[in-house]
């Protein structure tokens, strides 16, 4: 039973050992910079080039966009964007093709919901969420 | 009066039996997943088993032929969900392959240390989670203790903790942040000398012993005619490990040894797998080591990557065993077939023969030994 006890001993060694848990969600939890929350999109930074939308593998954003306001100006801006939440995998794959940065990470990940409607997020939303947006893109 | 009965009605132990069936799973803890065994049982002895599969399908093979090359590495993160740096790797040589691209040497090297890491990664949860099924709890919380190290380590590489999508054909996403070489050599440093603890707590125990040697053996001729790979073929002998035999990536450069057994029971993949970690932390060390202080990270890649019109197959040695990618391409941005060799499915095919006749008490240590992701057998 030699080799019983040395485990036990094992065991007994270890109790004493600081705990390796965390507090959360009593205390938050600190994500590397580089990590992958619910996107930010700045609709000013748009170019409306579609790349986004085509490479999203579960094809969950959907985005119109409009002729420029501005008759001088070229080019066109965004109108809608619809990020479906329900299917985003967070692959990353949007805000590496996007051009301008226009959507980017961000650190946000408590994305529990009471309906699954509230997960179709929306232009507004999307661009209210402002906080903890990663750096690198 | 006599009530003795007959003795093909009693067997052995006086005791009357009468064959029943009895389903194990799909969702039972020890099936890790959502598996079904569909056991037929005459007493405490299975006389027959039959897996089904399939409750995890999600036809990720058919899919891919919709989407672009790029489009699939998320979803190959998806298969064999403990091992999401290897599946991105063996699709992602596949293409390079084809297309015959050139991968920076500093991509290489990120990519075998996450590799290795992740089979590291993979034996921990193997570990913890076999020794929980055959009623071992305090095992389990020492391996993902360790095992949170890594996704860590992972999470601040790729920004994620599971699903990774990490690398791209001709290279990596991201480059190593600074301080991360750094950690992983402390990693190592640290795992070489807690491994030795794993034993203590676990590997001399004479219960767990006693419990699993003899358990769940197998032939080598049996393992090859099932055309098993990884540690199920390994712990019958067959000295057979594609880092070694048909070197891929840049495996050449390193010093490692394939552990074998001769044994082929359920002890003898306990062991290997142990020791796999050790070799891996090896390759890891080395590794560490060589890795070239600056460079490219992605190659020279096409903006919309259309490998040439044929086939190809490439095979790499997983947590797992042999997985394996074949693409059927008819030049344009997405492929006109995907097939995947997975591991886990393989391996399985061999689990109706080795459970039949054995006592039901033995079916998830032999389960457990396998070693399968289901998310890998389903695909």
């Amino acid at each position: 039973m030699l080799g019983f006890a040395k485990g036990l001993g094992f065991t007994l060694k270890k109790l004493t050992e600081k705990s390796v848990t965390h507090k959360y969600p009593d205390v938050p939890y600190p994500f590397p910079p580089r990590f992958r929350g619910i996107q930010h999109f700045s609709p000013e930074k748009c170019i409306v080039c579609n790349q986004c939308a085509r490479i999203c593998p579960t094809e969950c954003i959907q985005l119109t966009g409009k002729s420029h306001p501005d008759p001088e100006k070229k080019g066109k801006i965004i109108d809608t964007y619809d990020i479906n939440f329900e299917i985003c995998i967070l692959c990353d794959l949007c805000t590496e093709v996007c051009p301008t940065e226009a959507i980017v990470m961000t650190n946000n990940f408590e994305l529990s919901t009471y309906s699954r409607d509230e997960l179709f997020k929306n232009l507004k939303w999307l661009d209210d969420n402002n906080t903890n947006v990663r750096e690198e893109n | 009066m006599n009530l003795s009965l007959p003795e093909e009605l009693t067997g052995k132990t006086g005791l009357r039996t009468e064959e029943m069936i009895l389903n194990v799973g799909p969702q039972h803890p020890s099936t890790h997943g959502v598996f079904r065994l569909v056991a037929k049982i005459d007493g405490e002895t299975i006389k027959e088993a039959i897996p089904v599969m399939g409750y995890l399908h999600r036809g990720t093979e058919k899919l891919a032929e919709n989407l672009t090359y790029t489009q699939i590495i998320p979803y190959t993160d998806r298969l064999d969900y403990l091992a999401s740096m290897t599946n991105n790797y063996v699709f992602c040589h596949a293409v390079e392959t084809m297309m015959g691209l050139e991968i920076p040497d500093r991509a290489e090297y990120l990519r075998v240390i996450v590799m290795e890491l992740q089979r590291i990664a993979s034996h921990f949860v193997w570990w913890g989670t076999y020794l929980l099924d055959i009623g071992a709890i305090g095992p389990f919380l020492y391996a993902f203790r360790d095992r949170e190290t890594i996704i860590e380590l992972f999470a601040e590489l790729s920004g994620a903790r599971l699903t990774y999508n990490y690398m791209r054909i001709g290279g990596v996403k991201w480059d190593a942040p600074p301080g991360w070489i750094d950690k992983v050599s402390e990693f190592v440093q640290y795992m070489k000398k807690e491994l030795d603890n794993y034993h203590r707590l676990v590997s001399g125990n004479e219960i767990f012993v006693n419990r699993l040697t003899g358990v769940g053996t197998y032939s080598r001729e049996m393992a090859l005619d099932y055309s098993l790979s990884g540690v199920m073929l390994r712990c019958t002998g067959e000295k057979w490990d594609l880092r070694k035999d048909e070197p891929y990536s840049i495996y050449d450069r390193f010093d490692f040894d394939v552990p074998t057994s001769t044994d082929g029971d359920c002890m003898a993949r306990y062991h290997l797998r142990l020791e796999e970690i050790v070799q891996s932390l090896r390759i890891v060390e080395q590794a560490v080591a060589q890795f070239p202080k600056d460079g490219e990270i992605m190659g020279k890649v096409p903006r919309v990557i259309r490998p040439p019109a044929g086939e190809t197959f490439v095979r790499i040695e997983a947590p797992r065993g042999e997985l394996g990618v074949y693409i059927a391409s008819q030049g344009k941005d997405k492929p006109w077939r995907m097939k995947l060799r997975r591991p886990s499915f393989v391996n399985l095919q061999i689990l109706p023969d080795l459970l039949r006749g054995e006592n039901i008490s033995n079916m998830i240590a032999i389960l457990g030994s396998i070693d399968i992701v289901v998310g890998e057998v389903d695909a």
